[in-house]
């Protein structure tokens, strides 16, 4: 009993220090540098460095050189085994207003140990109310528009079910 | 001796220690060997140029940009009294023949009839400015018909001449040494994207992997872009002296293309440099 006790001492501590000493910050350059690949570059005015989390604010996203969005807030959380992704107040360029909604109040990608291979997406905007999932297995992407609000300008890119509008792609 | 700590407590403790070392060496070593030290910053372009506005001064030569009024149906009255009868359009020079209150006369850019002063014209309408507003006047096609009637419209109103079912209103009118582009149409490609690579195909053009500008890969035939002078193969190089080496610079054109009145577009086909000149009205 001791020595169960004792690892799970030791399992517990080695998850903390694995949080605690992550270098969050150079992780997040990583990242950026994977996004470069598919020329996407973020500008954040800060980085701010938490416990379990990294948080950037007021950034500029820009696709191929054009700044597209600016995003409040960016939150990165993880535990490890539950990692979350809460996007605050997306602003789209004005001039894209034409092909989707231009003010996205807060998008929430989250991942689980318990559902490995699914990716689940929530989002709410002026669009209404977006929920879906990402299957890695499948690698194929679903999103349902539950609470349409103004979708006209994205409906050339959604289909229709039973259940209302969706969005669907593989990847 | 007595012991100030228990020994298994003590050893306990270094383990844990040394696992915290561990962990903060891997994460150093993995930071140092796989990590960047700073982030991606996206610069913005340097010495790029500010899309530029060219304006005419000389009456005979384009029109003044004017600001969209609403015109009055007083003025509307005024310019159906001109009958356009014919048109005689050359690179330097546009000739009309209009029929005023019974009298025939012949027009040239510059002179005014009725206080109307003929601005341009293209292959079945003339445009006149009167009091900073422009007006359209179709060709006369026969008797009976009412075709003739002048449409008054203001310089930057969409006109509905050529508005055809399924196809986008407006048109592209040659009119010699520039073309002539409806409003409608910039508006309508403006706001639906699709539409313009349903029509024109526009391709990166890269050298050593780095993007150096843009190529029209394909014009449909019979679409608006097949009226602007471009053919496929065109290298894009500039539109109102921004450069397009960029898709920030492409976008920053687009963005704009909805407070434009005339634009220069340089192309470049096969080793010779051209100038298109437009006027959006």
């Amino acid at each position: 009993m001791q020595m169960v006790k004792k690892f799970f001492i030791l399992l517990l501590v080695l998850w903390f220090a694995i949080l605690f000493f992550m270098p969050k910050q150079a992780l997040y350059y990583k990242l950026e540098e994977a996004l470069l690949k598919y020329d996407i570059k973020i500008n954040e005015k800060n980085i701010e460095e938490g416990l379990f989390s990294l948080t950037l604010h007021d950034s500029k996203v820009y696709v191929k050189g054009i700044q597209l969005a600016t995003v409040e807030k960016i939150d990165f959380f993880t535990l490890l085994f539950y990692t979350k992704v809460e996007v605050h107040t997306l602003l789209l360029d004005e001039s894209l207003k034409n092909m989707a909604p231009t003010e996205i109040d807060e998008v929430e990608v989250t991942h689980a140990l318990w559902n490995p291979l699914n990716i689940s997406v929530d989002a709410q905007g002026s669009f209404g109310n977006v929920e879906g999932d990402a299957s890695l297995m499948d690698r194929h992407i679903r999103l349902d528009f539950n609470e349409t609000k103004n979708i006209e300008m994205l409906k050339g890119s959604l289909k229709q079910d039973e259940k209302g509008w969706f969005y669907e792609t593989a990847f | 001796m007595k012991q100030l700590f228990k020994p298994y407590i003590f050893k306990n403790i270094l383990m844990l220690l040394i696992l915290l070392l561990i962990v903060k060496l891997v994460w150093f070593v993995i930071t140092w060997i796989w990590l960047p030290s700073s982030g991606v910053e996206h610069v913005g372009q340097k010495g790029g140029k500010a899309l530029y506005y060219r304006v005419k001064l000389t009456p005979n030569e384009s029109s003044a940009p004017t600001k969209p009024t609403k015109l009055p149906t007083q003025q509307r009255g005024s310019i159906d009294d001109i009958i356009l009868l014919a048109i005689y359009n050359a690179k330097d020079v546009t000739v009309i023949t209009v029929k005023h209150k019974g009298k025939t006369k012949v027009l040239s850019r510059g002179d005014d009839i009725n206080g109307f002063v003929l601005e341009n014209a293209g292959r079945n309408f003339a445009t006149f400015t009167k009091s900073e507003k422009s007006y359209k006047v179709m060709l006369f096609k026969g008797k009976g018909k009412n075709n003739n009637t002048a449409q008054a419209s203001s310089s930057n109103a969409p006109s509905s001449a050529s508005n055809k079912p399924k196809k986008v209103a407006g048109e592209v009118v040659d009119a010699g040494d520039r073309k002539l582009v409806d409003r409608s149409l910039v508006e309508h490609y403006a706001k639906n994207m699709d539409d313009i690579y349903k029509n024109i195909g526009i391709g990166e053009l890269k050298k050593d992997g780095n993007l150096q500008g843009f190529q029209i890969t394909f014009v449909r035939k019979d679409s608006p872009f097949s009226k602007l002078g471009v053919q496929r193969g065109d290298v894009i190089k500039s539109v109102n002296g921004q450069e397009i080496n960029s898709y920030n610079a492409a976008f920053g054109v687009y963005k704009n293309i909805g407070s434009i009145d005339n634009m220069t577009l340089v192309i470049q086909r096969g080793n010779e440099e051209m100038e298109l000149e437009y006027e959006i009205n």
